[in-house]
């Protein structure tokens, strides 16, 4: 394996390519957040008064969201925007005529997706706080932003696999709707997860995005459950798996 | 002179495909090589084992006294390339283009500011500092390509069919900055179709078809050793005068 400090010049080049469309782009993502807390939020919430020790349901919801956000935009970045910069683009392509190794570039770009994955998660913890439906305090945000990191790189790294044996656009499908769209679903994003029938439980903990609206959950209730750790490995380890097999794969692609 | 990339039997197989069928060639510091050859013969496959992009499959490839693997850092550091593919980043202005680049190669922020006000003096792209790469005309894209190349201060540059697509005023220019790269003491390898640019610009070059080299020498020994007025007519002698890409199916 060939990763140096380089990999941040990649990661530096797609900040320098996205500036321009900085302000669009975020408040284009501030549509989503709005939509989700206020219609299931607000509207599906009022009917179902205050759920688990007095919490209302869209105080519930936010702190899912916060999650799947960031491993929706993750995902989408390094599944789309990777695509184009490595086969229209071109642009894997003149980055490692230059000292930048091929595993620079993976690296740099799963990080640039997580980084984007950061940003939409505290998309949605800004408007959540804005409607009152989170806390805001400075150990929340620092929490926050770890967990969306480990989330960020995993699911960019595991998006980066899928890119890497991608023809086209079409192939992506596959993954969003088999894998991603479940796992929204079924990661106590939306309802808490001890009503399901058992063998349902059981793939849900098998899903790293469970784990990660957990921790998160756990941040904004400021207490921590015995089972933290747990949490924190399940997402840890598929992510430096992920990472490896995305830069092995993708090397083999830009390498021939 | 002493070389500054020997290959020995060098071959590159995409599959079960030859692509380069063992070649040898020596290029000589401070000289300009050739890679002359009907589309498909192997030059850009060459080159790009050359600066360290692709796997060689046999042979050996000493580059800069280093033998060449690939993401060989010292090797790559050392090498400015020219890609045959406008590759330039349609996403970032002409300045970032190149400050990127400069900084891809370590370079401080106050030295890279100043080495690119001077490379686009030099390619005559002064005013189009703040373009888009969209708003250039090909001829000015390529001139920008040499310039990325530039950015390092390359002991070797790499140029893969630099002219393709330029008008003859353009392609002209072009040639003379090659040829002030050369007066600086820079090696250039040089792959074109237009054989006057090869005449013009090569000291030494290979013509290869098929994967494999079929003759080389300086554009005047080949003339000579063929009997032929220009180099076109000795290129259109060894390569045929069919398509060979069609010919090979
Ligand atoms: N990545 C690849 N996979 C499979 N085959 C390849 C690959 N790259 C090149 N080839 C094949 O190798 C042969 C040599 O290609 P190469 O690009 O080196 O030719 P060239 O001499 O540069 O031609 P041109 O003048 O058209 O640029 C061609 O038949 C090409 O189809
Ligand atoms: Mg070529």
């Amino acid at each position: 394996m060939n990763l140096s400090y380089r990999a941040y010049y990649v990661w530096k080049r797609n900040l320098t390519a996205y500036k321009r469309f900085l302000l669009p782009t975020l408040l284009v993502s501030l549509g989503e957040p709005f939509f989700y807390l206020l219609a299931l939020g607000l509207g599906l919430g009022a009917y179902m008064g205050n759920l688990f020790g007095g919490a209302a349901y869209v105080n519930f919801l936010a702190s899912g969201l916060v999650a799947s956000s960031c491993m929706m935009t993750a995902t989408f970045e390094c599944l789309y925007d990777s695509f184009v910069r490595m086969v229209h683009e071109k642009i894997y392509g003149s980055l490692i005529v230059t000292p930048i190794s091929a595993e620079d570039v993976v690296a740099g770009d799963i990080a640039w997706g997580a980084f984007r994955g950061i940003i939409s998660g505290f998309l949605m913890y800004g408007v959540a706080v804005l409607i009152g439906a989170l806390p805001l305090s400075l150990p929340v945000i620092f929490g926050l932003l770890g967990v969306m990191a480990l989330t960020g790189l995993l699911f960019g790294s595991l998006s980066m696999i899928v890119t890497s044996f991608a023809p086209n656009f079409d192939f992506f499908n596959y993954y969003t709707q088999l894998i991603i769209s479940p796992l929204f679903f079924f990661s106590g994003v939306f309802f808490p997860l001890d009503k399901f029938p058992g063998w349902l439980r059981l793939i849900a903990k098998f899903s790293p995005l469970t784990h990660a609206v957990s921790v998160s959950r756990q941040l904004f209730a400021g207490r921590f459950s015995g089972h933290l750790y747990l949490n924190l490995l399940a997402i840890i380890l598929p992510m430096l798996a992920a990472f490896c097999l995305a830069l092995f794969f993708m090397k083999r692609r830009l390498i021939k | 002179m002493p070389s500054i990339v020997t290959a020995r039997n060098l071959v590159k197989k995409f599959g079960d495909f030859t692509a380069v069928d063992g070649i040898s060639f020596e290029i000589r510091t401070g000289e300009c090589f050739g890679f002359l050859g009907p589309n498909g013969a192997g030059k850009t496959t060459t080159i790009r084992m050359i600066h360290c992009v692709s796997p060689r499959s046999g042979g050996e490839l000493t580059v800069l006294g280093r033998p060449a693997s690939v993401d060989n850092r010292e090797i790559k550091r050392l090498i400015g390339v020219v890609p045959q593919e406008i590759n330039l980043d349609a996403d970032l202005t002409v300045r970032e283009n190149l400050s990127l680049y400069a900084e891809f190669y370590d370079l401080k922020r106050r030295p890279a500011a100043a080495r690119i006000a001077e490379l686009l003096d030099f390619v005559e792209l002064k005013g189009k500092i703040n373009n888009q790469i969209a708003e250039l005309s090909t001829g000015m894209k390529r001139r920008l390509q040499i310039a990325r190349a530039l950015v390092n201060q390359p002991q070797l540059i790499i140029a893969d069919e630099p002219t393709t697509g330029l008008d003859p005023q353009a392609r002209r220019l072009i040639w003379q900055r090659l040829r002030e790269l050369k007066g600086r003491g820079a090696t250039i390898i040089l792959t074109t179709q237009y054989m006057e640019e090869a005449e013009q610009l090569c000291d030494r070059l290979v013509v290869m078809s098929r994967g494999k080299i079929i003759d080389f020498g300086s554009p005047d020994e080949l003339k000579k050793k063929h009997d032929r007025p220009n180099l076109e007519e000795v290129y259109l002698k060894l390569t045929g005068h069919g398509l060979q890409e069609e010919a090979a199916e």
